[in-house]
């Protein structure tokens, strides 16, 4: 997908989005409350979203940008990683974690030293571990196996 | 305000305190040299080692913070050519020059003494503006909030770097965030689809963390320019002598008056204060053939205003509780974790917190000098440091931060989600600052229009009848709203010619 059609799909799906949200306010038991109804303000927001975004589509269709594409593996991999890290830290812990995640992330990033890489993906969480967890008593999530980290 | 200050002495000179301060601007330096973290994500970073805090030194830490981060952008204009945070993008200008003919030890003493006399100054204002802003804010009810937050929105029109349709989007899709979850007056859950976490809305902090620090992360993950970091020769700050501000004291007072003046508009920021203030002395320095090639007066310019905005930016957000731009916005947000609610009653109803905060800010920016002397040799070093350890780093902060504020795996979630949407907008070249803003003043702004409605039974048109502050206010809006309007229309008349 060119750059050009990547943001022109882009705003396209804000519309969809806005539209359907909008869609939402409607034909609820309340929506003839007026102020008091939930729905009130969210339809007057939702209303210019999508006003907003058709002025956005129509600018996209006249304009002509020139941005570099992406390197769009190496940001897929960080962003999978990154996903993965938030959701498993709470669940194995935050060290077991983030260790795998500082290495994948080094290496797409193109570190190579595989001393350095190493270094600082144990060296960085674990150093957190041990100020929140045991200096400042403030608890980082645990992994199942042991309690210090 | 001043009558508080023995009282907010007490809160400021203790080990903690005076601790807090010295870190925190030690900090700030540090993180706002750093390319690519700013202001923004350095106040974020270190929030969560302010949640065990007690509200004053919580917060002068991350003033400290902010204040640090703000000097700290000169550290890598300098040495780098590279702006720590986008206000330092003016003092590359000379400050390079000045570096690459070995005088970097100097560019930043000048750099150091213009950022400390902006801070101060802000400082100043802040401690007189503030108070009487807040005093005449008391007075407001409902529909004069209503108008007040209809004004605070306008200053989407000037965060919205480029595109004013993509800000005006960008604040939208913030609005409705700000309505997810239960309805502030009948508390039924809205745009929740079932799931229960959502009951009381996106959490603030994993939102702005997300779509600023993590997108940021994944768009320099994206990018294929490769940083070329090239330290010029440092040994340490040189401070100039005085006979060297002779000729240069007036255009210090302007720069200063310009970078307080615009840190008050809401929404105008550090960066474009730095380059009007750099522009005006451009324009009136008797040295201005050689700005641009290392001159002292295009560094003061850029750097005393820069510093200026920063007290002036607090005067709306710490009144009014209408964050300017998004390192307000991300204040505001600590703020409120803290317990601290800006606006309106914020003077009343803690006095001598808000001088102590006030005061402290005075301390943080008289205390730029020393810190910047002695972390600057330092922290040059880091400089070199490649960008992969310092993304990664970044992303581990953000989750600790995340995860402090409530222990919620769902909010680490919607950081992780926000952090992709803000670098699929950002790449469409939209603004994330109106988004925050949205997301900050929509309830207030759907709370008073509701209340508003009720009290006249519905009607719009007997909304404004009775309320003279709220017409000002709401014409203020339409006439900041107007502004880009008439440029483009008088820009478009003009070119013919």
């Amino acid at each position: 997908m060119s750059v050009l059609t990547e943001r022109r799909v882009t705003s396209l799906v804000l519309l969809l989005v806005g539209a359907a949200l909008l869609s939402q306010t409607f034909g609820q038991a309340h929506s003839g409350l007026g102020a008091f109804s939930p729905m009130f303000f969210p339809r007057i927001v939702l209303g210019f979203w999508v006003a907003v975004a058709v002025l956005d589509i129509f600018a996209e269709l006249r304009d002509h940008h020139v941005v570099t594409r992406p390197r769009l593996l190496r940001v897929t991999v960080i962003a999978v990683a990154s996903l993965a890290f938030l959701v498993s830290m709470t669940r194995i812990g935050f060290f077991l974690a983030a260790a795998p995640f500082a290495v994948v992330a080094l290496v797409t990033l193109g570190l190579r030293n595989p001393l350095s890489i190493a270094g600082v993906a144990v060296g960085v969480p674990a150093a957190l571990v041990a100020l929140f967890n045991h200096v400042l008593t403030l608890p980082l999530p645990t992994s199942p196996f042991a309690w210090w980290f | 305000m001043i009558e508080l200050l023995p009282q907010a002495a007490s809160l400021i000179f203790t080990i903690e305190g005076i601790g807090v301060l010295v870190l925190g601007t030690m900090l700030g330096i540090i993180l706002g040299a750093l390319p690519g973290i700013g202001s923004t994500v350095a106040v974020a970073m270190i929030l969560p080692f302010t949640l065990t805090m007690s509200q004053a030194p919580a917060i002068l830490l991350l003033l400290a913070v902010y204040a640090g981060s703000v000097y700290g952008g000169s550290l890598s204009a300098i040495l780098i050519n590279t702006p720590g945070t986008p206000q330092s993008a003016a003092t590359c200008l000379d400050g390079y020059p000045m570096a690459q003919r070995g005088e970097a030890g100097l560019a930043l003493g000048w750099s150091t003494v213009a950022s400390m006399i902006g801070g101060l100054t802000s400082a100043v204002v802040l401690l007189l503006a503030a108070p009487q802003l807040a005093a005449l804010a008391l007075n407001f009810g409902p529909i004069e909030t209503f108008a007040l937050i209809l004004l605070g929105l306008t200053c989407i029109v000037s965060v919205s770097e480029g595109s004013l349709v993509k800000g005006l989007l960008a604040g939208g899709i913030g609005l409705f965030l700000g309505c997810v979850g239960g309805d502030p007056i009948t508390g039924e859950a809205r745009f929740t689809f079932g799931q229960f976490q959502l009951i009381s809305g996106f959490n603030l902090l994993a939102v702005v963390i997300g779509v600023f620090a993590l997108s940021e992360v994944l768009l320099r993950a994206a990018s294929r320019d490769e940083a070329d970091h090239g330290l010029v020769s440092f040994s340490g700050i040189v401070l100039p002598p005085l006979a060297a501000w002779r000729g240069r004291i007036k255009g210090l007072i302007k720069s200063v008056a310009i970078g307080n003046g615009i840190g008050i508009l809401p929404g105008t920021g550090a960066a474009t204060a730095a380059f009007i203030s750099y522009a005006e002395a451009q324009r009136s320095s008797p040295n201005r053939k050689n700005f641009g090639k290392g001159e002292p007066d295009g560094l003061i310019a850029s750097e005393s205003a820069n510093n200026a905005v920063t007290g002036g930016a607090l005067v709306p957000t710490m009144a009014l509780g209408i964050p300017g731009d998004a390192i307000t916005a991300v204040m505001l947000a600590t703020l409120t974790l803290h317990g601290v609610t800006p606006g309106i009653r914020l003077m009343a109803d803690n006095p001598v917190l808000i001088a102590a905060i006030f005061s402290g800010f005075f301390v943080i920016n008289l205390m730029l000098l020393p810190m910047g002397m002695l972390v600057a040799k330092g922290a040059a070093p880091l400089l070199r440091l490649r960008e992969g350890y310092m993304l990664v780093l970044i992303v581990l902060l953000c989750a600790v931060g995340v995860y402090f504020v409530r222990g919620n795996p769902f909010d680490l979630l919607v950081m992780g989600v926000a952090g992709i949407i803000g670098f699929v907008l950002r790449r469409q070249g939209m603004p994330m600052a109106p988004l925050v803003i949205g997301m900050v003043l929509g309830p207030t702004l759907e709370i008073s229009l509701r209340q508003g409605l009720i009290i006249t039974d519905g009607s719009f048109g007997e909304f404004f009848r009775g309320h003279p502050i709220a017409v000002v206010l709401v014409a203020l809006a339409i006439g900041m709203l107007s502004l880009p309007l008439i440029g483009a229309w008088r820009k478009k008349h003009a070119a013919p010619e």
